[in-house]
């Protein structure tokens, strides 16, 4: 017995020494390889396609910078921005302004325009593009209009066979821009919503029979195609996937009264009614916005950055990438991917002069 | 006393246990402190997790600093934790007792530890793993087949997801303590007429009664603290208890989750602070629960040396 | 009821009534319970099976030597970084767990001993989210150390250090009270018996708890998210301000993506972790069957 007591032994150190130099090699092959600046994005999952698609391409063309993109939600976006946790934190939210007292240094850069598209699962009515409205959305999302054949919406879509069927409407759970959106959209476009729930990227929503929360984008896509007769708020650019599930895209009422679908020429009349009045921190919304064909829920889509970055080196590598992402970022070969927007040139020279002064 | 440096450095070593809790304990009551303060009773009778408006300024409400309008309720979370974990139990119990009797009794002996390693390994799957396969495979099956509105996720779910998590702790344990009742027990028994599985029912349960109870404490203990599956396939929700088996839920663990990035998004840090006052109420519980589990366990062993 | 009521003796071999209807309800019974053994030994194989079919068709070359790119690519930065957060985690678990269990076995007998004794299990028993809030807030941001290898090894190594110690102390118990009076005999001093008479003797035992450690490290989830954060490259050597990978991020968020590579990779994955975790739980459990029978 003490020979295999021994020979246990023996192994037992040998497997060890083994381990321990299998773990040297790593460090030694990880740590004189990676002398490049890292760079760490998290936050929006609106936004996370298009990061994915950037990085790839500003990778191949400055190899110094590594960039991790992480799709966490808006809310965690900001929240880690400012903790310094990550360098750019992701989000369709602008910051509120008691965190920009909090945080004085913390810039609001927009990227590119995005848009939120209503998605609806009703058999057969995929392609109807049904007629929404605030109002009609602050009644599903409050548990007041409960069957998809209410008079409400029966009235906005005259013609259109809709089901004797229970809604279910699904929200987001995380911290998210898309929430921001939606509920920005149902208090200025409905005052008992402003009045009760409000807006922000965390709402306490009200509670409804069969309500289903989600986890980001892509979750709202799966919870939507696994529930018929559902309705999910969902970002432009999980557009391919909801309508790969068979999802339908709500026409929504906007603040001349028409009701418009998402397209280029829409969410471009929105963005244009604010480009004049953007102010120089470049916090504003053009949710609701006025004009004949202004699609009502668009946005600038920001990255949250400190202006004091922990080091010269990452502060320049950041100032590098966000002034590609503004310029050659916003061509037509990453934002159609997207269904994005290009940024205005006003709005991409004040995104310039945020840029410069991160140090 | 002697001063033994060797055993002294190795009790520093072993404080090390203690001091990791005591910090952590620690941690949690300071820094929930102000929302205890601030949140009071209505923290565990409340249903609704509000808040507030965060894109409004702060007010000052009961003499805190937090967003106009918050209000911190965890009952749906502790009701979603609760019942899921029941639940589970219920689901597991008869599992685990059948599947113990059957591997203690009814399997040839030369077949025995290949079973038992199988419900073994049951136990060491990962969490997250398990959340996989939930989503995979039990979400679409109760979606399809036994669900009426088509949604697969919420309490049958989750319960069912945590019972097979912890059917195994509670039949290694009573087979365990199967195996280790008197040889005279059984063989009188036989000799009394009995049938085999009359044998296990009627002379060999009640004798391991206690243990099976402090198994199931136990069991209970680790379902209650249960995170990444449960947040796979629960749902997720949010100020509405659950009204039927297939509802929705959120657990407290995996509210702590996913909600501590949101919750980030508050400028006074309340949200931050009620979250740990959960993570407290939550520690508690498990700690309440599985120290019950030992005693009853430990309890176990003093009723059999009285017995024999 | 007491047991003897129901038992009636067994005389002649023709059978009334009764009889018959305790040996069906005895039949039923096995039954049920082969039933309930099915039930729980069933969705294991399920696990198995669905992992290993999905996984294994999602390998490629590709899956070891490229690292992810937001929701396709490979795994290379995730499987290395669950071995380096796997590695400093024991690193520092390591000799606090065994020097715990030395001291609860040799010296352990006291009122101190069965403080720490209970507080270890007290410490297995919290969830490991309160943890992670926990090194969330006091190392991530309050200490300013942000997603870390450093925040995520000491979360773990908190998380499994009290099953290291437990299990050694009870290793070190198996072993007989005359050889370390055998020592101390010929005069050794105490680190010496401890080192070169009690460790060695309960060797496999040890190593035996320091594998399982490995396992649950392999497979923790919830503890790593808020403090390891997630990266897209291998580590760079930092072990603060610097996020690393780790492959049950992989399981828990790729597969909630809409795309059919993301899933192929959360499956890859969950394949395996589930092989690392199986292996070593077989393999000890194996071990321990033999070296229980031998001795």
């Amino acid at each position: 017995m003490k020979l295999s007591n021994m020979l246990r032994r023996a192994t037992a150190l040998r497997s060890g020494v083994a381990a321990l130099a299998l773990a040297a090699a790593t460090v030694a092959v990880a740590g004189p390889a990676h002398a490049a600046t890292t760079l760490v994005e998290t936050g929006s999952s609106l936004l996370y396609p298009l990061f994915n698609l950037w990085v790839p391409a500003f990778t191949a063309s400055h190899p110094g910078v590594q960039i991790t993109t992480t799709s966490t939600g808006s809310g965690a976006g900001i929240a880690q921005s400012i903790k310094g946790l990550v360098q750019i934190g992701a989000s369709d939210a602008y910051m509120a302004d008691a965190l920009v007292h909090h945080n004085p240094n913390m810039l609001n850069v927009p990227l590119a325009i995005s848009s939120q598209a209503i998605n609806y699962n009703l058999p057969g009515l995929g392609n109807a593009h049904i007629k929404l409205s605030g109002p009609i959305l602050a009644g599903i999302y409050s548990g007041k209009i409960t069957m998809w054949n209410a008079p409400a919406i029966r009235a906005a879509n005259p013609g259109v066979n809709l089901p004797a069927h229970k809604i279910i409407p699904i929200h987001r759970v995380d911290g998210s821009g898309d929430t921001f959106l939606f509920t920005q959209y149902l208090s200025r476009s409905t005052p008992s919503w402003a009045h009760s729930v409000a807006y922000g990227t965390t709402v306490s929503w009200p509670a409804v029979e069969g309500g289903i929360g989600a986890n980001g984008n892509s979750g709202m896509v799966s919870a939507a195609a696994a529930n018929p007769y559902s309705v999910a708020y969902i970002g432009v650019s999980y557009a391919a996937a909801a309508a790969k599930a068979g999802l339908g895209v709500a026409a929504l009422k906007n603040a001349e009264g028409q009701y418009v679908l998402p397209n280029a020429e829409t969410v471009g009349a929105a963005a244009a009614s604010v480009v004049t009045v953007t102010p120089p921190d470049e916090r504003i919304s053009m949710i609701f916005a006025h004009g004949k064909n202004a699609y009502p829920i668009a946005n600038y889509e920001y990255a949250i950055v400190n202006a004091k970055q922990a080091d010269a080196t990452t502060a320049a590598s950041l100032r590098t990438f966000l002034n590609w992402a503004v310029t050659d970022g916003n061509a037509p070969q990453f934002l159609d991917q997207v269904h994005f927007l290009p940024l205005p040139d006003a709005i991409k020279t004040l995104s310039k002069t945020q840029i410069a002064k991160i140090k | 006393m002697k001063f033994r440096p060797f055993r002294l450095s190795l009790l520093s070593l072993s404080l090390l246990i203690p001091a990791a809790l005591c910090a952590v304990i620690l941690f949690l009551l300071i820094y929930s402190a102000p929302a205890i303060g601030f949140n009071g009773l209505g923290f565990v009778t409340g249903v609704t997790w509000n808040l507030g408006n965060l894109y409004g300024d702060p007010v000052t409400a009961r003499g805190f600093t937090v967003p106009a309008g918050a209000d911190y309720g965890i009952l749906v979370f502790v009701t979603g934790t609760l019942v899921s974990s029941f639940l589970a139990i219920l689901i597991a119990l008869p599992l685990s007792v059948g599947a113990a009797i059957f591997l203690a009794e009814a399997v040839p002996p030369r077949l025995r530890p290949v079973l038992s390693l199988l419900v073994e390994l049951v136990a060491v799957v990962p969490s997250v793993v398990f959340g996989l396969w939930g989503i995979a495979v039990l979400i679409p099956l109760i979606g399809h087949y036994v669900s009426p509105s088509g949604n697969g996720y919420g309490l049958l779910s989750s319960s069912i997801v945590l019972a097979l998590m912890i059917t195994p702790i509670i039949a290694t344990t009573l087979l365990d303590a199967l195996m280790r009742v008197p040889k005279e027990n059984r063989e009188s028994a036989f000799g009394l007429g009995a049938t085999h599985f009359e044998v296990v029912t009627k002379a060999m349960m009640p004798m391991v009664r206690t243990t099976l109870i402090g198994g199931v404490v136990l069991a209970l203990g680790r379902a209650l603290g249960e995170t990444m599956a449960v947040a796979m396939v629960s749902g997720g929700a949010l100020n509405i208890l659950p009204t039927s088996l297939f509802s929705p839920i959120s657990t407290i663990a995996s509210f702590i989750l996913t909600q501590l990035d949101s919750a980030q998004s508050d400028p006074t840090n309340m949200a931050v602070r009620s979250l740990a006052e959960i993570a407290l109420a939550l520690f508690i519980i498990t700690l309440g629960v599985n120290t019950g589990a030992k005693l009853l366990t430990s309890g176990a062993l003093n009723v059999r040396k009285r017995q024999s | 009821m007491s047991a003897s009521a129901n038992l009636k003796p067994v005389t002649r071999p023709a059978r009334s009534l009764h009889e018959l209807r305790r040996t069906i309800i005895s039949q039923i019974g096995w039954i049920a319970c082969g039933l309930a053994l099915l039930c729980v030994i069933g969705p294991l194989v399920d696990i198995v099976g669905v992992v290993a079919y999905h996984g294994l068709a999602a390998f490629s070359g590709k899956l070891f030597t490229a690292t992810s790119n937001g929701v396709a690519g490979g795994l290379l930065n995730a499987i290395e970084g669950t071995f380096v957060v796997s590695l400093f985690g024991m690193l520092i678990a390591v000799p606090v767990g065994i020097g715990t269990g030395i001291y609860l076995s040799e010296y352990g007998s006291n009122r101190i001993g069965a403080v720490i004794r209970f507080l270890a299990d007290v410490l297995t028993g919290t969830p490991s989210i309160v943890l992670g809030y926990f090194s969330y807030i006091v190392f991530v941001t309050s200490l300013g150390w942000g997603f870390s290898l450093l925040a995520a090894a000491i979360t773990l190594a908190i998380l499994i250090v009290p099953y290291l110690a437990r299990i050694t102390e009870m290793a070190l118990r198996q072993v007989p009270v005359a050889m370390r009076e055998a020592a101390f005999a010929l005069g050794a001093t105490e680190p010496t018996v401890v080192f070169k008479v009690v460790l060695p003797g309960a060797a496999s035992g040890v190593v035996t708890g320091a594998l399982l450690a490995l396992a649950i490290s392999v497979g923790e989830t919830a503890p790593l998210i808020y403090t390891a954060g997630w990266s897209n490259f291998l580590w760079n050597g930092h072990f603060m301000n610097e996020p690393v990978g780790y492959l049950t991020y992989v399981i828990w968020t790729f597969i909630e993506q809409p795309n059919a590579q993301s899933h192929a990779l959360a499956f890859a994955a969950a394949f395996l972790v589930m092989l690392v975790v199986l292996a070593i739980n077989i393999g000890v459990r194996l071990i321990l069957r033999r070296n229980t029978r031998i001795a």
